[in-house]
């Protein structure tokens, strides 16, 4: 046990001191924030104030209603929009001045306001005809037709006056006219065995989540663990290692001292990323957008991380296999290759299992180590299956684990003795008979 | 129960396939002696090793270590520096050698100081915080050294552990190693280079095509060979030296020849026909086989 931690303290010690590691570690979070936080921030420079608009309206009832309108979009957005696509954009603020109209043609305060617009005293200025409440047509002068975005909200909050407006005249009652504009919400239900249970895909999510990080840590460490399987072969420590230690003392050292790297950065990353997470959650917010995280019998929490490690362990033994068969990293790579279709396989039968639960088909994919991690944790969230068959998906997995380590450390010892060359599958049989 | 057998074997065989490595080899090395593990190359002496240090098991035949069985704790009283070794290129010296210590469940304040000792000892101090590929291929192996020495222990087994190494340091670890022997030690040396073992081991055991050729006290078997053998300095005297009736094998070396005198033939002749076809003789002395010799000798009678 002791040497099991020596081993485990050496491997896990030299990686994460290593430059490479602390670099990649801390640069991750970085390249995610540039991504994530800084177009908002540049959509929120506000270059130059608020946009001074001036407004004929010659129906003589819209200017209100659009003040209104702009003003509530300014400070929550309304539920009635869809929500805006892209990053958080921060509507540019708008300074409305009402131009007092005389006659039906507004030929002569248009000629002021041309005027004040190449004065650059205003930025704009919009001209509801006495007939837009029944075509609906605007225009809107200005001297940047480019700001897209300007022009998107300013459309926006026109279309809603108007829509207020002729709900008013139609006699429609301002509880009504709320009414009339609350979301449809689709609420998927699931039927547990206690009955209904609220249920808002987000475990599906969550499921989906863990497969993808257990996914991204294999391809990102599995290489290390087939390296560090490799070293005392390349640098011929091996021999002093074995008159001192048992192989699959070594082997189990190596494999929880790189897997614990791993989970280190991973936890780093994770505590990044939940950080952006509520500050991003915390904006929508802000803005009267409902995100949470999705809620999940903790039980399940459990499962995830158990089935998470299963998963992580699994393919990591198999690079610590293919590690004590070969000689070099590269011809380690080339072995290495079915691995990621065998995961990748794996992966996809989540659509079959999220779509039967129940069938045979995905009582033996929950059974099957390879399969198991995504596969159960995918019925667990939708039909829970009996604990015993949990239990029993646990206990295979990691068997499988510890088998798989005890044959790559015995194939190792041999080849070990054998230097330079790479075993054939007959052989690697062969050599751990042998050991 | 002490013993003073150190290390016993007992018809132990040894093979790879149909490669036979080790066959029914029984050896005896007693406590506290240098114990010479001689051959050439190919001979079984790293498969011997392997099985005592406990890296493969015997295919039959047993293996006695300090009196028992191998266990992992007897595999903590073992120094092992093999042929073929290494160290981890990107770890810091001191590292290095603290984690090899701990893998022999040696910890703690203690180790610190016996790796000062070391190092200061084999004249490394100042690299005690260098990664090991800063190291030249000598510090090196001086290194590995210190790692099969450092937890102190009762049976140290060196495979090779001189080549590559330049005079000035095979005379610093030839010392080391005495002094181990001094200190109750025992050593198991193996190597080809007769000359080396010559020098500092008590007993031998010779390998040749994974069998025993001899087993014994190096002293005694040089007195059984007796003094045959005759170093020759001389100027002329063609022909003489290379009479069968006289000298069964002659070997030149740089300034001198060594004759091994055919069986029955008396060095006085020799002396004699050499005067008598004029060559001018510089040295002529009566010396002891060379283990060289020895061996050659055990060998070809085996054959």
């Amino acid at each position: 046990m002791r040497k099991f931690l020596a081993v485990l303290k050496r491997e896990y010690i030299q990686r994460v001191r290593a430059k490479m590691f602390i670099v990649s570690t801390i640069l991750l979070p970085v390249v995610m924030s540039l991504f994530g936080i800084v177009p908002a921030v540049i959509l929120n420079i506000d270059a130059g104030g608020p946009m001074r608009v001036a407004v004929i309206d010659q129906t003589g009832k819209v200017y209100g209603r659009l003040e209104e309108a702009l003003a509530s979009d300014e400070s929550a957005g309304e539920q009635t929009e869809q929500p805006r696509s892209g990053p958080e954009m921060a509507g540019r603020a708008f300074h409305l001045e009402q131009v007092p109209s005389v006659g039906p043609d507004a030929d002569a305060e248009r000629a002021k306001l041309d005027e004040r617009l190449r004065g650059k005293e205003i930025d704009g200025y919009l001209v509801l005809p006495p007939d837009f409440m029944e075509h609906g047509k605007a225009e809107f002068f200005n001297n940047n037709p480019g700001d897209v975005l300007s022009r998107r909200i300013l459309q926006s909050a026109l279309n809603r006056a108007v829509r207020e407006q002729r709900l008013i005249e139609a006699k429609v009652d301002s509880e009504t006219r709320q009414g009339l504009f609350k979301p449809a919400e689709l609420q998927s239900v699931k039927i547990g065995a206690t009955g209904a249970e609220r249920d808002a895909g987000g475990s599906f999510v969550l499921v989906f989540a863990v497969g993808f990080i257990m996914y991204l840590a294999i391809l990102m460490y599995g290489q290390v663990i087939l390296g560090a399987v490799i070293e005392e072969k390349e640098t011929r420590i091996a021999e002093i290692l074995f008159s001192s230690i048992k192989p699959f003392t070594l082997m189990m050292g190596k494999l929880v001292g790189v897997s614990l790297v791993a989970l280190t950065q991973l936890a780093i990353w994770g505590t990044a990323f939940a950080a952006f997470a509520l500050y991003g959650i915390n904006l929508l917010a802000s803005r009267g957008l409902k995100a949470g995280i999705p809620t999940v019998p903790f039980a399940h929490y459990i499962y995830f991380a158990l089935f998470f490690l299963l998963g992580y362990f699994i393919y990591a033994t198999i690079y610590a296999l293919v590690g004590s068969m070969v000689t070099t990293t590269q011809e380690g790579g080339q072995l290495a290759m079915p691995i990621i279709l065998i995961l990748v396989v794996s992966f996809y039968l989540f659509l079959p299992v999220s779509r039967s639960p129940d069938s045979s088909f995905s009582f033996w994919v929950s059974m099957i180590p390879f399969s198991a991690p995504v596969a159960m944790l995918v019925r667990i969230v939708t039909q829970t299956p009996p604990f015993w068959q949990i239990a029993l998906s646990l206990l295979i997995g990691f068997s499988t684990v510890l088998v798989i380590t005890w044959f790559a450390s015995r194939i190792y010892r041999v080849g070990m003795l054998m230097y330079g060359k790479r075993a054939s599958l007959p052989e690697a049989l062969r050599w751990a008979r042998q050991a | 129960m002490t013993t003073d057998v150190t290390v016993q074997l007992d018809g132990v065989s040894k093979s790879f396939g149909d490669f036979t490595a080790v066959k029914e080899l029984s050896l005896t090395v007693r406590a506290g002696r240098v114990f010479g593990l001689l051959g050439p190359n190919g001979a079984g002496k790293t498969t011997t090793i392997r099985m005592i240090v406990n890296i493969t098991a015997p295919d039959s035949g047993t293996i006695m270590l300090f009196g028992g069985t191998i266990n992992p704790s007897v595999q903590d009283r073992i120094g092992y520096l093999p042929e073929e070794r290494g160290l981890y290129r990107r770890m810091k010296v001191v590292d290095q050698l603290r984690f090899f210590a701990e893998l022999k469940n040696v910890r703690g304040r203690d180790v610190e100081a016996k790796i000062d000792e070391w190092l200061a000892r084999l004249k490394l101090s100042e690299w005690k915080n260098k990664r090991s590929m800063e190291l030249s291929k000598g510090m090196q192996q001086k290194i590995q050294f210190i790692t099969a020495v450092l937890h102190d222990p009762d049976l140290l087994i060196l495979d090779e552990p001189f080549s590559g190494l330049d005079p000035i340091n095979v005379e610093l670890l030839k010392e080391v190693v005495l002094d181990l022997k001094r200190a109750g030690k025992t050593i198991i040396f193996s190597t080809h280079q007769m000359e080396v073992a010559e020098k500092i081991c008590d007993d031998i055991c010779l390998l040749n095509r994974s069998q025993k050729v001899f087993e014994g006290s190096l002293r005694k078997i040089k007195s059984s060979f007796g003094r045959n053998s005759v170093a020759v300095r001389c100027v002329g005297g063609n022909g003489v030296l290379e009479d069968p009736a006289l000298v069964s094998k002659l070997v030149n070396h740089a300034d001198e020849a060594q004759a091994l005198l055919a069986p029955g033939a008396d060095a006085q002749v020799l002396l004699k026909r050499l005067i008598e076809s004029g060559a001018v003789v510089e040295k002529f002395e009566m010396v002891e086989p060379s283990l060289n010799d020895i061996f050659i000798t055990k060998v070809t009678e085996h054959a």
